[in-house]
């Protein structure tokens, strides 16, 4: 629970931000274009389609990796130079169990339902967007940006959040672990951490977007 | 009496520097025997070979008759579970308060779960170091003796029957240390533990060994009281007590 708090709600306000803004930028800058075809009714779904599949999970997952998986890589590094995780060892108890798993688990739960508010903000952003030019009431908005998603749209993004989760939790915690003992291997720790776990998402991004293409879209 | 560890031939080298190059020491029930040496003699590397937390190259190290370097993870655990290891720095979760860091061998490693228990042994290890007042202050609070206190009031919370000290009073004023070694000889009688103290003090080691033991070039090159050592020809000995 303790992980989960640090994880989810610590994080919450961050992702919340960057889902309304996502939405709203990307309400506005595709408006002009299908306006021109007068196609404006379907930026709703547009957008909710983009944000469920792909870019509400991989932005989640990125900004994630910037603040829980450096914080878990210099946590953990920082608990490895101060002899924190040798004294756990040599108490007895396994720091393995105590350090690594409850981290990997909070990440687990928490990085699908951060994807899930983000996406859930970045649907008011849109509305907030298609606001500032022209007018469409909430009740169509909702309706038409719903309308447009179906549930093969949100099983295999609710899925990949999962493995974002544990790339996330996963590479904090062994770059972390594994830092050497000095000051400065801190810093390496939380940075390395970032850089291995954004680009583990963008790879299981790749993917699963190869496997859902084929087994659910075709 | 029994003896509680042995050791004998341990070697140990990181890359191609040899640390620990023939360590034979045995330490009996009931014993504090302190280790004195330069630095980076192998005094600290000997008694993590004892824990287990860093496998020798050779040799053997008997830990109430079973043999160290043979144990799996599990049965690591279970020897550390009789063992203490006070780290130099103390090595305290600074992410928690003093009452969490008592409580955590507790519910951790010996899955304690009355929790009025857990707060009498707590408040039980702090008066025995004297830092009865500091149970809801975090470790960024404790000044560098209270942190020492404080990691010895962890350890012993378990009542181990090894205690193995990591230079117990460096970079502790005159004073404080006094406190300190005098700690560990009331921990030695209170709780009938058998003791390895690993120090650069002399008056340390004057207060707290019933043996002493030098370690020089990753040998063990003296054993003895502090009397016999301090009276020693050999300049090497000698040099450590002037």
């Amino acid at each position: 629970m303790r992980q989960c708090y640090f994880v989810g709600y610590r994080t919450a306000g961050i992702v919340m931000l960057t889902g309304f803004i996502l939405g709203f930028v990307l309400t506005l800058q595709s408006l002009p274009t299908l306006q021109q075809f007068g196609a404006q009714t379907f930026v709703p779904a547009m957008v909710s389609v983009s944000v469920i599949r792909e870019i509400g999970p991989v932005i989640t997952a990125l900004i994630c990796a910037g603040k829980i998986a450096s914080g878990i890589g210099a946590e953990l590094g920082s608990m490895k130079v101060s002899e924190q995780i040798d004294a756990m060892e040599v108490s007895g108890a396994n720091p393995m169990q105590y350090l690594v798993v409850t981290r990997i688990l909070a990440c687990l739960l928490m990085i699908p339902l951060l994807t899930i508010v983000a996406d859930g903000m970045a649907f008011l952003g849109g509305f907030a967007g298609i606001n500032i030019k022209g007018g469409m009431s909430s009740i169509l908005y909702f309706r038409k940006a719903f309308g447009g998603l179906s549930f093969t749209d949100l099983y295999p993004a609710i899925i990949k959040t999962f493995f974002f989760g544990f790339i996330i939790g996963f590479v904090g915690c062994y770059k972390g672990f594994n830092s050497n003992k000095g000051t400065e291997s801190v810093g390496l720790a939380a940075n390395s951490a970032v850089v291995v776990a954004s680009i583990g998402i963008i790879i299981v991004d790749a993917v699963a977007v190869q496997i859902t293409s084929s087994l659910v879209y075709n | 009496m029994e003896n509680i560890i042995e050791l004998a031939g341990v070697k140990k080298s990181f890359g191609t520097l040899e640390v620990l190059k023939d360590i034979n020491l045995v330490v009996k029930k009931g014993e504090n025997v302190v280790v004195v040496g330069k630095s980076g003699q192998g005094k600290s590397v000997t008694i993590k070979c004892i824990a287990g937390m860093i496998a020798p190259d050779a040799g053997s190290i008997k830990v109430f008759d079973d043999e160290v370097t043979d144990m799996d993870e599990d049965a690591l655990r279970a020897l550390r579970v009789r063992m203490g290891f006070l780290f130099q720095s103390g090595a305290l979760y600074d992410s928690m308060t003093v009452r969490e860091n008592l409580a955590f061998p507790l519910r951790r490693v010996l899955k304690m779960k009355d929790e009025q228990e857990i707060e009498a042994r707590s408040v039980e290890v702090l008066e025995a170091v004297g830092l009865s007042g500091a149970i809801d202050k975090m470790p960024s609070d404790l000044s560098g003796g209270m942190r020492k206190r404080m990691g010895l009031a962890r350890t012993i919370i378990v009542k181990p029957e090894i205690m193995l000290y990591d230079e117990p009073t460096t970079g502790l004023d005159t004073i404080t240390s006094k406190e300190i070694s005098a700690l560990i000889c009331s921990i030695k009688e209170k709780y009938k533990t058998t003791s390895i103290i690993i120090t650069h003090d002399m008056a340390c080691a004057k207060i707290t060994a019933d043996r002493i033991i030098i370690i020089n070039d990753g040998i063990c090159i003296a054993n003895g009281t502090y009397g016999e050592l301090e009276s020693s020809a050999d300049k090497l000995v000698s040099a450590f007590f002037n």
